[in-house]
Formats: C-alpha cells, structure tokens, sequence
C-alpha cells in the first residue's frame, strides 16, 4: 500500500505545481509555453498511470487467465 | 535522509538561477539610467567646462558605479597611454566592459555609433549627437522598464517552481 500512496501524493505534486507554473506564464503572456508545460506534465502522468493501470492488468490477468 | 540533503540542493541550487536572472533584469533598467546620466555629465563637460575628452572621462569614471566607471575608465587610459582614434579607444572599451554588464546589443550599437561621432565635431553638433544618444537611450530605458515589470516576478517564481518540479519528478 505504501507504494500506491507514494504515487498519488506524486501525481498531485506534479499537478500542483505544474498549475502554478502554468498561471505565472499565463499572467506574463506566455500562453504558448504555459500550454507546453502543461501537455508535458500531462503525459508524464499519463505515463505513470499507464504503467500503475498495465500492472493491475498483469496482476488480474495472473488472477483469472490461470497463466 | 541523504535523499532530503540533495532534494534541497537541487531547490536552493534553481532557486538562485531564478533570482540571479531577476537581477539581471532589474540590473538593466538602473545601468540604463547611470548610463544617461554619464552621457548628461559629459555633455556638461564639453559644453560648459571645454574639458579634454580624457578628463572628462577620467571624472566620470570617478563619479559614477562599478560597470560603468571601469568602461569611462579603460577610456581614458586607452586616450591617455596608447596611440589610437577615439572611435577605437571608445569600441575597444565598450567591448572589454561590456561582458560585466546587464545591457544588451540594442544599447550597444547605440553606444557604438555615439563613439563614432565622439570628438569629431564642434561643440554644438556634438550635443546633438548626445541628445541623439540620449533619447536612443531612453527608449531602451522604457524597453527595460517594462520588461522588469513582467518578468522579474516570472523568473523568480519559475526558478523555485521548477526546482520543486523537479524534486516530485526524481523522488
């Protein structure tokens, strides 16, 4: 379990703090660079989960499939 | 614990990216202004005082800040010890103090072609090169100003953040 929390205090650090990074470009006008960090924050997560998510597979796959 | 000790290196370490690009921008602005007023004091030592060019650039080099004070002074050194135009002595001076400054290209070539007109012409058209210069310059001094405003906040907040970030991304 001790994992689980670890990443999802992760997440939420990247997504705090990628909101303020966004807001400080957004306010000096530069929209183009605030969207870039936030596509790159978003797939990095996307990333993470997508492995947390292909684990869960692999481990209800072993459950079921009798592999 | 040893993972705390470099999370906090890596924090401090950006952090002080951030703030030294935010010197540097609310450098730009103050230099810009003992800028003007260097080329003030010497349109006062041409017009009213008939000074020579080396001691008019030797007073000034007293009178203003670190940066500046060193070009004004390499200046008159250049006039004073070595065989050379003004143009020259000005360029070379610029270029050699340049570095340790906040200014960009912009005010360069303002004070490039400002040196180029340096001490060929009567009194009075030689005002006019500096009043020329003079406005030149405030432009750029409006330019800085601004760009302050926007983005010295920006880069502070940026250092630290992406610091943070980079912290949550390597723990």
């Amino acid at each position: 379990m001790g994992l689980e929390v670890d990443i999802i205090f992760k997440i939420a650090g990247v997504g705090i703090v990628v909101a303020f990074l966004h807001t400080v470009l957004d306010q000096v006008g530069k929209k183009e660079y605030a969207q870039w960090v936030t596509l790159f924050g978003f797939i990095y997560i996307l990333f993470q989960v997508a492995s947390i998510v292909d684990d869960l597979f692999q481990k209800i796959k072993s459950v079921f499939l009798f592999q | 614990m040893v993972k705390v000790i470099g999370a906090i290196f890596i924090i401090v370490a950006t952090t002080v990216v951030g703030f030294e690009a935010a010197r540097h921008f609310s450098e730009r602005p103050r230099q810009l202004r003992a800028l003007r007023s260097a080329l003030q004091s010497l349109e006062a030592e041409i017009m009213y005082g008939h000074t020579p060019l080396h001691e008019a650039a030797r007073r000034l080099s007293a009178q203003l800040s670190r940066p500046l004070s060193g070009f004004f002074d390499t200046f008159a050194k250049k006039l004073m010890d070595t065989e050379t135009t003004v143009k020259e002595a000005w360029e070379t001076s610029l270029r050699e103090v340049w570095k340790s400054t906040a200014l960009k290209q912009g005010e360069f070539e303002i004070m490039k072609q400002f040196g180029e007109t340096l001490g060929r012409h009567d009194r009075f058209s030689q005002q006019k090169h500096i009043m020329l210069a003079l406005s030149h310059l405030e432009r750029e001094e409006a330019d800085a100003v601004q760009a302050q405003a926007t983005y010295e906040k920006m880069v502070k907040s940026l250092g630290f953040l992406s610091g943070l970030l980079l912290i949550i991304l390597l723990f």
